[in-house]
Parts: structure tokens; sequence; C-alpha cells
């Protein structure tokens, strides 16, 4: 590969104007565990698989989604010790902004923090970019919003995505299916939908999360008897 | 003399329906020795929204210029005025920042919030918020204008009685305090309009 | 020590730069000014079911009453409050900041906080400033572990007690407490003897006033009685009030600026690359 010869550095642009690192990164990210999320009319939806690498793994011990704020949520794709550490700095970052302002951040804000912390990985010495890509579902004063954020740190605000693993058919698959007026129950059932293209072996509660946010903007991880019930209704 | 004393103020917001007002004197002074008679304490932060900044008046326009800074940078980041709560809540972090070496002053906050709902609120120079649902006052004249507007105030005032009422309590106060007065600047901010007057006070 | 010139949002901790010219001030025989305090009685105590935390709604400025109806009860955690006495800005600055210690906990461990991690972050914050941060507090909540009811100190000493009161009304509060309290309360009963308390600081504390907060705290369940008890409502104003006919007051100029409705600006999807 000739642009193997640049990627000594993480700050050194190969003569074709790319970080190669960080393409690296991305490449972990399209190897993870696929994660999708739709904004429906009124509430979002995020979605993960959770293959785990032995039946031995006791899966209850195991949570992909998790929340930021109570009204915002975020899942990744890639590694999960790297996405650890950036829950736990928007975390903090979110609780400064609240104790500044006295009022919770919003989507946009909390977003920008991330993907600035992600940025800031791609140019600091000693460090390496985070091998994972987030989607950031939150419900404020502006609607429902999903965002997603990359290794290179930036963002996007998307009606419906996909990434890790099945990104291609996930996305296509979410294309056809995605109308702007759906309702969350909906769109809840285009996620399962969408994971199951291409999920290798039986879905269940236990091998999928799911995260939702709704008009009360309280954002919540369905419990796998939550999800065996969307499950019997999407059959 | 405490510190409060060595410029003397005078400050005071009302509520009214759907409006506000909040006024000031316009002395500044050294002391017992009158500097400026045309002295502003009321700054704005936006069209509705607005702080008196009481006590020394040099830590008065520093705190200001902060302030601005912080509104400013805020207006950039999130592409929005900040409501009046919040703002309160930023004056209050950076006054508490500085619990140990405190500034001199006593800030009134006013302002229509997103559905025009008038909000006050003042603070002790450490930041320690007193939301009130009526009037709040500060300065060397508070003690008067607390008696003054809590004879004088009623609820859901229209505009114009709101500016007589606040206009008669701010000068009724400054009688009786030496520190302040020589007229007044009131602000009354309606939903459609702010109205900017300058008050014919005593000159003693 | 060079000093960024930028005035960037704090990374937290007090600022310190103000100080020497404040002593100046005080060298020169300058006063400084008093802060706001709560004046305050708090009180708790522990009930067959829980918790039952109480506070007047009186804040002073000296001998000034400067609110009327504030509150002293602060939330720490949905199933812990802690009622502040001493200097209004420290009690909400010191709850404030260990409440948000609490959730981030809370969002790393994935349970229920407890009574004593508020207890020991709190104590930890007042015993580092020496007693300088002058928050006296009746901390209450009830986890997975029971009731819990403690007070804590401006220097960061602390108290388990099943009843105990604090602030300039302590005295009288506990009068009452020590007289009628027993242990197995039902919910009514604590609720009454709580107030008594309050009371008894409201009417015979002058830092004490107006009315009477109550915060019930149960397994599970969480009942914030707010102003649940109004002893002390005004009477002495006539209805009408005073009336100003119009252009009463003498004006010297007006300047009039009309107010534009903000224009819709369409919203554009926030893209960065």
């Amino acid at each position: 590969m000739g642009d193997s010869q640049y990627s000594f550095s993480l700050t050194t642009f190969s003569p074709s104007g790319k970080l190669v690192q960080i393409e690296h990164a991305l490449m972990a990210v399209g190897a993870g565990q696929t994660s999708l999320g739709i904004k429906a009319a009124n509430g979002v939806v995020i979605a993960t698989e959770k293959k785990l690498p032995s039946i031995l793994v006791d899966e209850s011990s195991i949570q992909k989604i998790q929340l930021m704020t109570p009204n915002i949520g975020v899942v990744y794709s890639g590694m999960g010790p790297d996405s650890r550490v950036l829950v736990r700095k928007s975390r903090k970052q979110a609780q400064q902004y609240y104790r500044l302002y006295k009022e919770a951040i919003p989507v946009t804000q909390l977003v920008r923090e991330t993907a600035t912390v992600m940025q800031e990985f791609t140019q600091s010495g000693g460090v390496r970019p985070f091998g994972v890509s987030l989607l950031v579902a939150g419900f404020d004063d502006s609607g429902p919003q999903l965002y997603q954020v990359d290794p290179s740190g930036s963002y996007f605000s998307w009606k419906a995505s996909a990434m890790g693993k099945n990104v291609s058919n996930a996305k296509t698959f979410l294309e056809k299916r995605y109308t702007e007026d759906m309702e969350l129950d909906d769109a809840v059932h285009t996620a399962i939908l969408t994971l199951k293209e291409g999920f290798e072996g039986q879905i269940s509660g236990k091998n999928i999360e799911i995260g939702l946010i709704g008009t009360d903007r309280k954002f919540r991880v369905l419990s796998p008897a939550e999800i065996d019930d969307y499950l019997a209704e999407v059959e | 003399m405490s510190i409060f004393e060595y410029n003397g103020s005078a400050l005071v917001a009302m509520v009214g329906k759907n409006c506000f007002a909040i006024a000031s004197d316009r002395r500044l002074g050294v002391q017992l020795q009158t500097i400026a008679t045309d002295f502003r304490r009321i700054y704005k932060i936006h069209d509705k929204l607005y702080i008196g900044l009481s006590g020394l008046a040099t830590d008065a326009q520093t705190l200001y210029q902060r302030l601005v800074f912080r509104h400013k940078l805020y207006q950039l980041r999130e592409e929005r005025d900040m409501k009046p709560e919040t703002f309160a809540s930023l004056v209050s972090a950076l006054l508490y920042e500085k619990r140990f070496g405190p500034y001199f002053c006593q800030p009134v906050i006013a302002g229509l919030g997103d559905d025009n709902k008038p909000f006050i609120c003042t603070m002790d120079s450490i930041g320690a918020k007193e939301l009130a649902k009526d009037f709040v006052v500060a300065g060397t004249a508070s003690e008067s204008l607390y008696g003054a507007c809590e004879s004088m105030y009623k609820p859901d005032m229209e505009p114009e009685e709101l500016f007589e009422t606040i206009s008669q309590a701010l000068l009724a106060s400054v009688d009786r305090d030496c520190l302040s007065g020589w007229g007044g600047h009131v602000l009354l901010v309606t939903p459609t309009e702010v109205q900017e007057k300058a008050l014919k006070g005593r000159m003693d | 020590m060079a000093k960024a010139l930028a005035d960037v949002p704090p990374k937290g901790g007090f600022s310190f730069d103000l100080c020497r010219r404040n002593d100046m001030l005080v060298k020169k025989g300058i006063q400084l000014p008093g802060f706001r305090k709560t004046g305050t009685t708090i009180v708790g105590l522990i009930f067959e079911d829980g918790v039952i935390l109480g506070a007047d709604t009186r804040a002073t400025e000296g001998p000034i009453v400067a609110d009327k109806n504030c509150e002293k009860i602060h939330y720490m955690a949905p199933n812990i409050y802690c009622c502040g006495a001493g200097t209004a800005a420290d009690t909400e600055a010191v709850t404030d900041m260990v409440s948000s210690q609490l959730q981030l906990h809370r969002y790393a461990t994935g349970r229920e906080s407890r009574v004593v991690t508020t207890l020991t972050l709190l104590k930890s914050h007042l015993f580092s400033y020496q007693g300088y941060v002058s928050a006296a507090l009746v901390l209450g909540g009830v986890d997975v572990t029971g009731p819990h009811l403690h007070t804590v100190y401006p220097h960061g000493s602390t108290d388990t007690l099943p009843f105990a009161t604090m602030g300039s009304g302590s005295l009288a509060a506990m009068a009452v407490f020590e007289s009628k309290y027993k242990e197995g309360l039902s919910r009514e009963e604590g609720i009454q003897l709580v107030s008594e308390a309050i009371c008894s600081g409201i009417f015979n504390d002058l830092g004490s006033g107006s009315n009477v907060d109550v915060c019930v705290i149960t397994k599970g369940k969480t009942d914030y009685l707010r102003n649940h008890q109004l002893p002390n409502p005004r009477t002495y104003v006539s209805s009408r009030g005073y009336s100003f006919a119009k252009g009463h007051t003498e004006v010297l100029s007006t300047k009039i600026i009309p107010l534009k409705a903000k224009p819709e600006v369409a919203v554009v999807d926030a893209m960065e690359e």
C-alpha cells in the first residue's frame, strides 16, 4: 500500500491528502457490529446488534446503548472500550453545561462537544483516533434529533442512518422504508426489520438492543422482554 | 463605611402583565461628593433582557463586560438569545466563582422569556439567586425601596400603570437616601416595544 | 504566572484574583458587605417508612428579610434531599455540585445513589475549605440500606441521628422534637411534628419566618410539599393598593424602541466536515 509509509504518524498527510490513521479508524468502525437510528415524527429510535464472542458471556452484563443525559442516548459501532471514554467525557460535559446554565444541554451542543473531543484525538500527541462512530438520539426544544459522529470529528444530522458491518445493506433498506410522517412505533418496527436484514442467526431480545425517546423526552433502553414484544409484532 | 456606599445606587425591577420595568437612579458619587448625574447602571443584554448592577461602579462595569462577552459567545455558539433564567444562572455562576474575593455588585436581572413571560431576579454579591414574582430591589436605597414597593406594588399592572408605580417607588425611596438620586432611568419592556424614560427628581 | 488574556469559560474552582484588592480595601477601613443568609430553621426526622425533611422559607440579609418565600430543601438525587442553612450561595452551590457528581456516579454505576455517598461528598468538600464554605446541612434520604438522616456542619463534621435540627432556629425546633419525638411515627404524625418544629422556629427565631416546606421521602417515592403550611399570610395590604394617575411622574425624555418580530429562519441541518 503506497500510503503505508505515511501511517507512521497520526498527523502526517499522505500525498493524496489523506490521514491514513483516520481511514483505519473508519475501517474499525466498518468492521464493528451494525447499529442504526431512525428519526420519527414524534421521537427517535436507535438499535444495535449485540453479538457476543462466546455463549458463555453473560449477556445481561453488557449494555451498548447508554444515556448521556436523561433526554439524550447514544449507541456505537466499533471498539467498545473507546466508546466508554467518549460517553464519560460527554456526560461530564453535559453536567458542566447544566451547572452553568441550570438548563439541559441541547442535543446539538452535546454532539458538537463530543465531536470536538474526537477531533482533538486526531491531532494530539500520544493518542490515537477513536475506533468508534456514534449515533446520538435526543429530544429537546428543537424536536427529535439524530446525529452521527465519526472518528474524524465530523458530525451529521440524519433522518435515518446506519453504521458498522452492514452499513450499505442497512442504508439501502432504510432508504426504501423511511417516510417523513413515521410514528415512533413504526420506527421501532423498521429498526428491527433493518437489523434482521443480514442478521446471522435468530434475532431475539437478548442479541439486539433498542433505545428510544418520545415526546416525554425521557430516553430509555428497552428490556429484552419489551424487545421480544416488538419482535412478535413484526412477525 | 461599607463598600456599597462608595458610589451609591438604587435599583428596582417590577413585573406587570406580560411586561416588566427596571429602573435605577442617575447619580454616581464618590462617597458624599457627586461625580456624575447621568450615570447608567442598567445594561442591555439583548432586546428583552436587561441587567442592573448596583454597588461598586468599577466592579459593575467589569462584570458587565464579562457578561456581554459570555452572552455573545453563547449567541454565536447556540444561534439564539439567552433566556432570562439561563442568564441569571450564568451571572450567579460568575459571581460564585469569586466567592472568596467577590465583585462588590448586587445585580438585578429582568427579562421577557420565550412566551413573553416576565422574569425578574436579584442576587447578592456571591450569586445567591432570589427569584421573585413581584419586585426586586438593590443598592444603598434598598431598604426604603423595599418599603415603597411593598406598599405600592399591585399584581398584573398594565404598562402605563407599571411605569407610574415603579417611578414613584424609586423617587420616593431615593429621597430618603443621600447616596442615590438625581432623577432616574426607567426601562419599560413589553413584547412589542421598549420605552426608555428619564425621570426628573430632586437635585440635592 | 502568565494568565490567559481571554476570559474563557471557567474550568471550575474558585478564582482568587480580587482577594488582594479586597484585602487592601479592608485595611483602608472599608467594610465588606455581608452575604445573603438563610437565617433558617431546618429539621429532619426518621419515621416508620422513611425520612421527613422540613424548612422555613425566609432569607435574610442582616436584619432585612430578603426573600419571604425561598426554597431551602435542595434536590440531591431522586431519593435524597438536603436542607441548607448558612450562606445562601454556599448551600446552593455545594448541593448543586454534589447532586451533579451523584448524577454522574449513577450513570457510571447504574444504581440508585446512597445517602452515605452524598454525605461523604459533602463533608469532604466542606472539610477541604476549612469552614469557609459556610453551609450547615440536614441530609435525608432512603436508599437500598434503608432510611438515613445526617447533619453536616460547615467544617465537615457530621452526625447520624434519628431526628435533627440546624440553623438559627435549631434550638426552638429541637425543643419540640425532644419533647414529642418517638420511634415509629406514622407519616401523618411525622409531617405534623416536622411542621410543628418548623413553626416553633418561625415564631420564636427572628432569622426564620414565613411558610413551612416539607419533603417526605419513602422507598421509591418522594413527595415535595412546597408551602405545606402558610401560617403568615399578608393581611396588611389594601386590596386596591395605591393608584397613580397616568402622567403623574415628571418625565424628562422618552425614547421608544419598537421590537421587531424575529424573522423565521429556515432550519438548516448542521453539517460539518
